[in-house]
């Protein structure tokens, strides 16, 4: 199998900003190092705060990093010809509200070098993959959000990039909304191009990530395939929902249990595993108590994601 | 990677590079318009300058600040030294629309009013504006102290000069704001002796301390000299009187006015000259000054042809 | 290169002309030109003079207010709403975005001249004012003195907020117009004040050297080469600050 080609890396990148007037130094990032693939689609995930937006931000040639390196298309960051191969969507965009939507990409247009007949059908186009052929002649500053996100992805493609990096596109878009973005990335991703976007909203990666990577408090905290992340933090869990099992019959299970919770007369029970569930059936059969349901849990990138993030908060 | 490196830091030597360039030309070219403007423009800007009474309403209150930008050009021109006849006019438009926007501008009444009658030889210029500033300013003892100083020496009236040297010195107050006590003295005098020299002597002096511009300080001094010459002159003209009343007879040189004891002391010329006597007609003349200063003859019989004032 | 300067300064001036506070200069602009008809009825004897004053000291001064006030928002307006960020993310240069953005406000500039000329040109020709090259001579300084003040906020707004700008860039322009006066008042000084001002009189924008008003009213003309030297100290002046300009932004972070 060749080996895919890198096309956005970062080595040892690290970013401080100077707060405050006593210029006291704030570490947004420290230390990253990040690899993304030609034809992947690959999350950036972390909680608030995490350094998301800073490091795009860097990538993106808007402010310098303190130290370390990065790399686009082989090329270090800033390099035109690197940003001619790239598109961009900023985090909950602002644009000039007074133009169209069809002014507002005929600008983008203008500034990597397109005009004429081909762009106006780059345009409609992308006015079509991003479902606002509707919204052509209207001013922006009466777009709703989501509109605002959609004609902001489509500026993000008017070059026809090979890169489309997006901060946080599914961010305060409704359900049917974000899942219309995921079908466009997804779209995206099939005519081979490669997609990094950050995100807090682990589902929507999960459905869409070929790789993640996970981001806590300005540190790379895991990055891989989410497969293989959720495998080797293996954590099979079984959760079963019991009604009339009294104290005594509490007192019984607790220790075959991870963690038990009563509400009145029910109580969940969370079992460590396979192994636990015929001694627990015994138990309950025992103290005559009627079983409500048996789920399996599978863990979920939510479970890998609180758990790194407690564990980072917990050393920090 | 460190190719580029050496590229963006080759880049930002060049701009620098380009800043500097940008500088020196920008620098170069203020030069050259600066050389090519000269004094013409400046007068120009006294000379587009609009009515005081005109341009106080429009300052909206910042008249003050009007009054000493506009003297601060005044300044300016006054520093060239090569002002014209008719520029003068303009220097009195200025002087009146500084005084006019800030009527306590004490300052450019005097300095103003000096420049115009030491410099400009406008008395009647320089008389205008510090008669306009004597109203708004009776607690000022420099105002009716140069108009005193312009009656005395520019319109030989020492009654008049006399007159505003004791309006000056009647002001209350104490040095330096007040009068000095030369300032009472010199009415007096004025009243008592007139044109005398060591009366004038005494003036200049007294304008001597209180002016700090350069150009008018080197003025009031060539007058002092000038003035010192006479003084010398008439003493010794009264020791040759006195000689001859004691001896019937014309003193055959100075040194025997001083061997004589009718002159305690040979004066010496300020210019570096020397007093010469005609033992013949007993004239007493200055080698370097010919003339005569007409003002300070106590008749005028003693006046002679060539008299200057 | 030139053709996304074109876009971005076109840009630039859509947007200016969505300024509401640009139409308010502009038909004050033309109120005070027109008044003069009014106050020449009041004023006995030289009223040419009084129109013409009037005229090229109202275009001169909203000129510098337009120039100051639309210009120290052109960088930081961009910056605070972060409208920069899709811009600086395709292949355009830094010192790109800041020329196309000057060059969007000289665009709005111009426009706002013209039309103040017209104005003025209409109320010269009504009351049988001669019209002589001289004042057209000063009205092209003028333009040039808008252009030196349009750099001036420039370079603060890449560097500062607009009210900071606004201060400064209002402070430069009295300065530039006093900075003969600093020299003189330099020479009376010791050496160090004399170096201090002397130096400030050369670095700092010599404004008065624009000024043809009071020539124009006193028929007083101005050489065709001092005309030229002065448009080249403009142009000279203007391109230094544009590339400072450049040098500050191409270090700045987008925060
Ligand atoms: N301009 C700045 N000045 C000072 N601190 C900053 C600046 N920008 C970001 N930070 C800090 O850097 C850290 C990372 O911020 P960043 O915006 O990159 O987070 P994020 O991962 O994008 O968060 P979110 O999910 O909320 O968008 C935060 O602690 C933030 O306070
Ligand atoms: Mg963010």
């Amino acid at each position: 199998m060749a080996i895919p080609t890198v096309i956005l890396k970062t080595e040892v990148l690290r970013k401080t900003f100077k707060v405050g007037f006593w210029g006291k130094q704030v570490t947004a990032l420290e230390g990253l190092n990040l690899e993304v693939r030609q034809g992947e689609v690959f999350g950036f995930l972390g909680p608030n705060g995490a350094g998301k937006t800073t490091t795009l931000k860097m990538l993106m040639g808007l402010i310098y990093p303190t130290s370390g390196k990065a790399w686009l298309f082989g090329k270090d960051i800033g390099n035109a010809e690197a940003k001619a191969r790239l598109g961009f969507l900023p985090e909950s965009p602002y644009f000039y509200d007074y133009l169209t939507g069809i002014e507002f990409l005929q600008f983008y247009g203008h500034l990597f070098g397109l005009r004429g007949g081909s762009l106006h059908r780059r345009i409609d186009e992308l006015l079509d993959l991003v479902g606002m052929t509707h919204a052509r002649d209207l001013q922006l500053r009466k777009f709703s959000k989501g509109m605002l996100q959609r004609i902001g992805i489509a500026q993000a493609l008017i070059n026809d990039p090979e890169l489309v990096v997006l901060d946080e596109p599914m961010s305060g878009l409704d359900p049917i909304g974000r899942k219309e973005i995921r079908d466009l990335i997804l779209r995206l991703k099939e005519t081979g191009k490669t997609i990094f976007f950050s995100s807090h909203i682990l589902h929507d990666a999960e459905l869409l990530c070929d790789r993640v990577s996970i981001l806590v408090k300005g540190r790379l905290v895991a990055m891989g395939r989410i497969s293989d992340l959720i495998g080797a933090a293996s954590m099979q869990s079984i959760e079963a929902v019991v009604e009339g099992l009294g104290s005594d019959g509490l007192a019984q299970v607790r220790p075959l249990t991870i963690k038990v919770t009563v509400h009145g007369e029910r109580a969940l029970l969370v079992l460590n595993g396979q192994e636990q569930v015929d001694p627990i059936l015994d138990k309950i059969r025992a103290a005559k108590a009627k079983l409500i349901s048996l789920t399996p849990q599978n863990s979920s990138l939510e479970d890998l994601f609180m758990r790194e993030v407690r564990e980072q908060g917990g050393r920090a | 990677m460190k190719a580029r490196q050496l590229h963006s830091k080759s880049q930002n030597l060049i701009t620098w590079l380009l800043l500097s360039l940008l500088l020196c030309m920008t620098i170069m070219l203020q030069y050259q318009l600066q050389q090519r403007e000269g004094h013409v423009q400046k007068l120009e800007q006294l000379r587009l300058l609009p009515r005081g009474e005109v341009l106080k309403p429009a300052l909206l209150g910042y008249h003050h600040l009007g009054a000493d930008i506009i003297w601060l050009k005044i300044i300016q021109v006054l520093g060239e030294r090569i002002v014209g006849e008719k520029d003068y006019e303009w220097l009195y438009h200025a002087l009146d629309v500084a005084t006019t926007l800030d009527t306590k501008y004490i300052y450019a009444y005097d300095a103003g009013a000096t420049v115009l009658a030491e410099l400009a030889g406008r008395v009647d210029l320089s008389n205008q504006l510090l008669e306009k500033g004597l109203e708004p300013n009776p607690g000022s003892w420099r105002i009716p102290f140069v108009l005193g100083f312009n009656h005395f020496f520019h319109l030989g009236d020492h009654l008049r000069a006399a007159d505003y040297m004791a309006r000056a010195a009647r002001v209350p107050g104490f040095p330096p704001a007040g009068p000095p006590p030369y300032v009472a003295r010199l009415a007096t005098r004025l009243y008592a002796q007139g044109q005398n020299p060591e009366v004038a002597i005494e003036f200049l002096e007294g304008m001597l301390q209180q002016t700090h511009e350069d150009w008018v300080r080197d003025q009031l001094e060539r007058r002092k000299k000038r003035v010192t010459v006479e003084r010398d002159l008439q003493t010794i003209e009264r020791s040759v009187q006195r000689y001859i009343e004691k001896n019937g007879r014309n003193p055959l040189s100075l040194l025997d006015l001083v061997v004589n004891g009718v002159l305690t002391r040979m004066p010496i010329e300020p210019y570096g000259g020397e007093y010469r006597l005609n033992s013949k007609t007993g004239e007493v003349t200055s080698s370097t000054h010919a003339e005569r200063m007409r003002v300070y003859r106590s008749s005028d019989a003693m006046a002679k042809k060539g008299d200057i004032e | 290169m030139i053709a996304r300067i074109v876009s971005i300064s076109l840009n630039t001036f859509r947007e200016n002309l969505r300024e509401k506070l640009l139409y308010n200069l502009l038909i004050f602009a033309l109120l005070m030109i027109g008044s003069s008809i009014l106050l020449s009825r009041l004023t006995l004897g030289d009223y040419h003079r009084l129109i013409l004053d009037l005229g090229l000291a109202s275009i001169n001064i909203f000129g510098v207010l337009i120039a100051i006030f639309v210009g120290i928002g052109l960088v930081s307006k961009e910056i605070d709403k972060k409208t920069i960020y899709t811009i600086i993310s395709k292949p355009v240069p830094r010192y790109a975005f800041l020329v196309g953005k000057y060059l969007g406000l000289v665009i709005t500039l111009m426009a706002n001249t013209v039309v103040m000329i017209i104005g003025l040109l209409v109320v010269l020709h009504v009351m049988d004012v001669p019209i002589t090259v001289l004042l057209f001579k000063s009205l092209s300084l003028i333009f040039v003195e808008l252009m030196v003040i349009t750099a001036v906020a420039l370079v603060f707004s890449t560097f500062t907020s607009s009210t900071l700008s606004a201060i400064f860039t209002l402070a430069i322009y009295v300065i530039g117009h006093l900075s003969a006066d600093l020299k003189t008042f330099g020479e009376k000084m010791d050496t160090v004040g004399r170096g201090i001002l002397s130096a400030l009189y050369y670095i700092m924008p010599n404004l008065e050297r624009f000024n043809l008003k009071g020539h124009v009213i006193n028929h007083v003309d101005l050489s065709a080469d001092d005309l030229l030297l002065t448009f080249a100290y403009g142009a000279s002046y203007t391109v230094m600050l544009l590339v400072l300009a450049s040098m500050i932004f191409q270090r700045r972070d987008f925060q």
